[in-house]
């Protein structure tokens, strides 16, 4: 069944193919390039990272890490790349490489700290003898901790006085490493019709007043980028760097285009996710044109934890790689406890607030019309290092690596990350950045799980299995990320096709079986968001055991399909639909770090005190890793709407 | 040697070369001066540059470090010059003399300090004080 499956999928991609130079191409091409040989108009899946870091950011140079852009992009195309610790002649004493190369990566340095982070290091560069450098140099992790806290996550962030009046001199150090940010993207773009790797120019825009995360990933479209990137330190809200994306980008005339995704809302005590101005006014409809136009994405999980939803009872689910923690500063601390989360920090907080907004401000202004997508977040420049039995840490957070990869790489808490997922027609800038601009993309916490989602009123049930699933889905609907179109059929109810195949593995990677689809709705009823999540597809109980000693995958499904028909549509409420691709259950970071040092927690002298997390009751030893898809929306028009107002803010049940 | 010079030189002594654990989430272990420059490297840039985000915070953690250091160096110093009173002067110049140079040729030579803010993770003597 499922080479058959495969087979007709591929039969059809191929199909597509051979006839797809005829017709014009549904992306705008706004580059200089080879037309990439593997072309489907039925679009492809592409697997990449939209969250790296390397040398240049502060806190990943401070952790030792000497890997720059273009080790990053080798990385991603599948070489092996040196990381610390390095001896007196700079030698990396440890590599790491991918088990499968990447289709797409982003290197997002801060931009915050650019300038300063190679002025402390080199002594040419005015700075190199300031007071701070020199602390940073001789007390590397303290000077990770003073630098790093007093500008990032200060409410009013400000350039020390080396920089010299204005900044002027720290931002002048920073154009090196923007420049060289630029020429790696350029560098490894692969503009041939191969098209195997393709490259973005970002940054990271790293706001985090008081602590709490607000930070968002910049990604051009082409080669065309802001002169210089824009700072938290001198523009310190999102309000500030929407508005110079605008200027700078945007509106400049010159091709360049953008988009924002924000990360670790998990860590935003509240200010994520917000729905008033900087002087505490709402936000208007053109406020919330303005963000969803720019921020199409949100990134729903990395290192620092999934940002879906809220653990809890209403969805047992949520508690997949869950920190308890409300800001960035709380990592300081040790364990976490029992933290009280505010809230409103969770994509489908977000998402359910969105519906909320847009009743208030009209049709078309939704604020939180995002789509959902994964990342690393790596500050090893190890774009896409997501395997759970390689886990080498996050190398920017409280466990340093700068003498070593520890035994325990990292906190409990982190994990290696996630991918990002593109349905695109080619491997190109502008067929990738086309759909992250309409949002038809999906995160995935590492495995490579490929997940068709499309929304309608007249999918047949006969769909699943047809040889035309694709076609039919964008034919009669719209993918992941779409709105549906208000043409109820005889159904009287949307149906939503989903397809998921599990990771195929290969290269050594494990490949886990699905274990079931479920479909997580939102909706607004008496102006409250509320929520429920069906079970489509699959099956819980299948394969859900696990051996931990081995980590030897169990039972479950090579792929599921499911023709899905909304039981409670009420035609006049807004809402939102996603996908949530499950596996089976399989061994997180920390049991194959503790296996393969056969720890055993029956016997004290086999746990060594670095390795004592091993046996924490509070730490998860098995996962089940997954995919997200970005909603699909349902916005009732006037004749379907009731008279009633929402609330303030979302409630949700 | 005086009760007083005794206990001046088993103070330094102590404060330059016992290890006392760093509590709180970075972990190791370094003397009590180490807390001391610690302290002082952060006072400065907080001085020259302001004291914002975690500063305050590790200026607290390296003050109480130091502080309670330095009075238990102090205390085993007081104890230990206390203890060599009913010496001689001169024996009690020949004990204190070997306390002091059995305590710092071993910090010279051995890699006793696990020191997290620094440029490698253990040190010796020479590697915390430089």
């Amino acid at each position: 069944m499922s080479q058959a499956f495969l087979a007709a999928w591929l039969a059809v991609a191929l199909a597509a193919a051979a006839g797809a130079r005829a017709v014009e191409l549904p992306f705008a091409r706004t580059e200089e390039r080879e037309p990439c040989a593997a072309y489907d108009p039925l679009r492809q899946p592409f697997f990449g990272d939209t969250h790296v870091h390397t040398t240049f950011s502060f806190d990943a140079w401070g952790q030792g890490t000497r890997a720059g852009p273009r080790d990053a992009y080798r990385f991603a195309r599948g070489e092996a790349i040196g990381m610390q610790p390095y001896d007196a002649d700079g030698k990396a004493l440890a590599h790491i490489q991918l088990r499968r190369p990447l289709d797409y990566a982003v290197v997002t340095d801060h931009s915050d700290l650019l300038g300063e982070t190679q002025m402390c290091q080199h002594p040419e560069l005015p700075g190199y003898d300031s007071l701070v450098c020199r602390v940073v140099r001789r007390f590397p992790r303290l000077g990770y901790a003073l630098v790093n806290g007093q500008v990032y996550s200060s409410e009013r962030p400000e350039r020390y006085s080396f920089c010299g009046e204005d900044g002027k001199l720290c931002r002048e150090a920073g154009r090196g490493p923007w420049r060289e940010i630029q020429e790696a993207a350029e560098e490894f773009y692969d503009r041939s019709a191969a098209c195997r790797l393709t490259t973005f120019v970002g940054y990271e825009w790293t706001g985090m007043p008081a602590g709490d995360n607000i930070h968002r990933n910049v990604i051009f479209r082409n080669a065309i980028a802001q002169t210089y990137p824009t700072t938290y330190i001198e523009t310190p809200t999102p309000e500030g760097l929407w508005k110079a994306l605008e200027s700078e980008c945007l509106g400049a005339g010159n091709g360049c285009d953008v988009i924002a995704i924000p990360h670790n809302s998990n860590v935003s005590n509240g200010r994520m996710f917000t729905t008033t101005r900087p002087d505490g006014a709402p936000i208007t409809a053109a406020d919330a044109r303005a963000r969803a136009r720019l921020e199409t994405l949100v990134e729903v999980t990395q290192h620092k934890g999934a940002s879906e939803c809220r653990a809890g009872a209403a969805d047992e689910l949520c508690s997949f790689e869950s920190l308890r923690m409300a800001t960035m500063l709380d990592m300081a601390s040790v364990g976490g406890g029992d933290v009280e989360l505010p809230p409103r920090i969770y994509a489908r907080e977000a998402l359910l607030e969105g519906l909320v907004q847009e009743q208030r401000l009209g049709r078309g202004a939704n604020p939180f019309r995002f789509g959902l997508i994964g990342a690393t977040d790596t500050h090893l420049a190890a774009a896409g290092m997501v395997d759970e039995d390689r886990f080498v840490g996050h190398a920017a957070g409280t466990v340093s690596l700068r003498f070593g990869t520890p035994p325990y790489p990292d906190r409990p808490d982190f994990n290696p990350g996630g991918l990002g997922v593109l349905w695109a027609e080619e491997n190109s800038r502008d067929a990738l950045f086309a759909a992250m601009r309409r949002r038809e993309a999906y995160g995935t916490s590492g495995p490579r799980i490929a997940v068709r989602f499309f929304g309608g009123w007249e999918y047949p049930e006969a769909m699943c299995g047809a040889s035309d699933f694709a076609a039919r889905g964008y034919a009669e609907g719209v993918p992941m990320g779409g709105e549906l179109p208000f043409a109820p059929g005889p159904h009287g109810a949307p149906r939503f096709a989903v397809w998921a195949l599990r990771d195929p593995g290969g290269g050594g990677a494990p490949s886990t079986p699905l274990q079931r689809i479920q479909i997580v709705k939102g909706w607004v009823e008496d102006g409250e968001g509320r929520q429920r999540v069906y079970e489509v597809a699959g099956d819980p109980q299948r394969g859900a055991d696990l051996d931990l000693a081995t980590c030897e995958p169990d039972g479950g499904f090579d792929q599921l399909c499911q023709v899905w028909t909304d039981p409670d549509f009420d035609p006049a409420a807004p809402a939102f639909y996603y996908a949530r691709v499950v596996e089976n259950p399989s061994c997180r970071w920390n049991q194959y770090v503790c296996n393969e040092h056969g720890v055993d927690c029956d016997d004290p002298r086999s746990v060594p005190e670095d390795l004592a997390a091993c046996c924490d009751p509070d730490v998860p030893r098995a996962i089940q890793e997954r995919a997200w898809t970005s909603p699909i929306w349902y916005s009732p028009p006037a004749s379907a709407r009731r008279a009633d107002q929402p609330a303030s803010a979302a409630r949700i049940r | 040697m005086t009760v007083r010079r005794a206990r001046w030189l088993l103070f330094v002594a102590f404060a330059c070369t016992v290890p006392f654990p760093i509590l709180g989430p970075f972990g190791g272990s370094v003397p009590a001066v180490r807390h001391v420059i610690l302290l002082a490297a952060t006072g400065a840039v907080a001085l020259a540059e302001g004291a914002a985000g975690p500063v305050p915070g590790l200026l607290i953690l390296f003050a109480l470090h130091a502080a309670v250091t330095l009075a238990l160096c102090g205390a085993a110093a007081w104890l230990g010059a206390l203890l060599s009173a009913a010496l001689s002067p001169a024996a009690r110049r020949t004990a204190v003399l070997t306390v002091v140079a059995v305590l710092v040729a071993t910090a010279l030579l051995f890699p006793l300090y696990e020191t997290p803010f620094g440029r490698a993770p253990t040190a010796t003597l020479v590697g915390v004080l430089s």
